[in-house]
């Protein structure tokens, strides 16, 4: 028997128009197992991006819960998920897999630095949506022993910059840091006596430039994922949000960099 | 070696604005990303500093990282939020 051809079936698959992007590879990206550290402002488009993007295996890690400032950023997050202090790996693990209409997520509650180093190995693409350096180091370093592709997103108020991190080729997240990220990742831990305080400032952040950072960063694992790493972000992408500007820096590998060096 | 002053311009990639600062070879990038931070009254955060296309090493001084007098750096805000 002849195959029918109804024009509306077009309209009948999810990722219709993706597939009309000649190198997306929907199947590849569909496989791709994506650790998504971070489930902040970050978190929340990123997770949104992946899942209508394509991803299928998805976990999300964050030790945190969601409050009631969170929400002028926050695609998942509901005014009762603060009031409930819930947990934010989880609402956002909950958001995208009914954006999905499947189960694709996986929320693991726990500090990063507290997880079994496996989570790495068993990932494809780690993608850190983090709010500070230590984690972010720790992350950088466990990515690159692992030689998988990194990520990292960072913002302040209409500011960002994404840098992609390619083991076991160029400069990792270290390599660009200097004395000024020691300063800031020195004050969020100060030893006074027995007794350790904890360091929590409130950075700017507003959507526009959550939305804008998550996009690139899920672009650029759309890439990776589809075996177009020749398109990938060389470095760093800084984006101003005030002044359009957009430029993409090289940071020189660091041969006394802590992660080169081991 | 007798090492001579020579002046640079740093710009403030969030403001647009300019300052002028006298260094010597031996100055690292370091020094000079916490002397326009603190010139500019910066908030407490990392920065990185610039010369065209290439981020500059903290540890490398001026005459290793290639700065030479005239040029103009700028210093960059690096983002920790997510």
């Amino acid at each position: 028997m002849e195959e029918m051809l109804r024009p509306s079936d077009l309209d009948g698959d999810r990722f219709d128009r993706s597939r009309r992007i000649e190198w997306l590879d929907l199947d590849a990206i569909s496989r791709t197992r994506v650790l998504m550290v971070g489930a902040g402002a970050l978190g929340n488009e990123v997770g949104k991006d992946l899942a209508l993007s394509g991803f299928r295996d998805i976990t999300v890690v964050d030790m945190d819960t969601v409050a009631v400032s969170n929400l002028s950023r926050c695609l998942f997050f509901k005014e009762s998920d603060a009031t409930e202090k819930r947990l934010k790996a989880e609402v956002v693990a909950d958001g995208v897999n009914n954006l999905a209409g499947t189960d694709l997520a996986m929320a693991v509650t726990a500090k990063i630095e507290e997880v079994e180093a496996d989570i790495f190995l068993n990932s494809d693409v780690i993608l850190g949506c983090l709010d500070n350096i230590l984690a972010r180091t720790h992350v950088n370093a466990r990515s690159y022993r692992a030689g998988r592709l990194y990520v990292d997103g960072g913002m302040d108020g209409f500011i960002g910059r994404v840098m992609v991190v390619r083991p076991p080729d160029g400069a990792c997240l270290q390599c660009g840091m200097n004395k000024s990220h020691a300063k800031v990742a020195s004050l969020r831990f100060s030893c006074t006596g027995a007794k350790t305080v904890f360091h929590e400032p409130r950075m700017a952040a507003e959507i526009t430039t959550t939305s804008v950072l998550a996009a690139i960063m899920v672009r650029e694992v759309v890439k990776h994922a589809s075996g177009r790493d020749d398109l990938l972000l060389s470095n760093i992408l800084y984006y101003d949000g005030m002044q359009n500007r957009l430029d993409e820096l090289e940071i020189p590998l660091n041969p006394d960099c802590l992660v080169h060096r081991n | 070696m007798v090492l001579l002053p020579f002046r640079i311009k740093v710009k403030n990639a969030e403001s647009g604005a300019t300052v002028e600062m006298e260094l010597e070879n031996d100055n690292t990038i370091d020094e000079v990303i916490e002397s326009a931070a603190t010139f500019w009254n910066k908030e407490m955060g990392a920065y990185v500093v610039r010369k065209g296309k290439k981020v500059l090493r903290g540890t490398m001084v001026l005459v290793d990282a290639g700065v030479r007098e005239d040029d103009t750096l700028e210093l960059v805000p690096d983002p920790e939020g997510g």
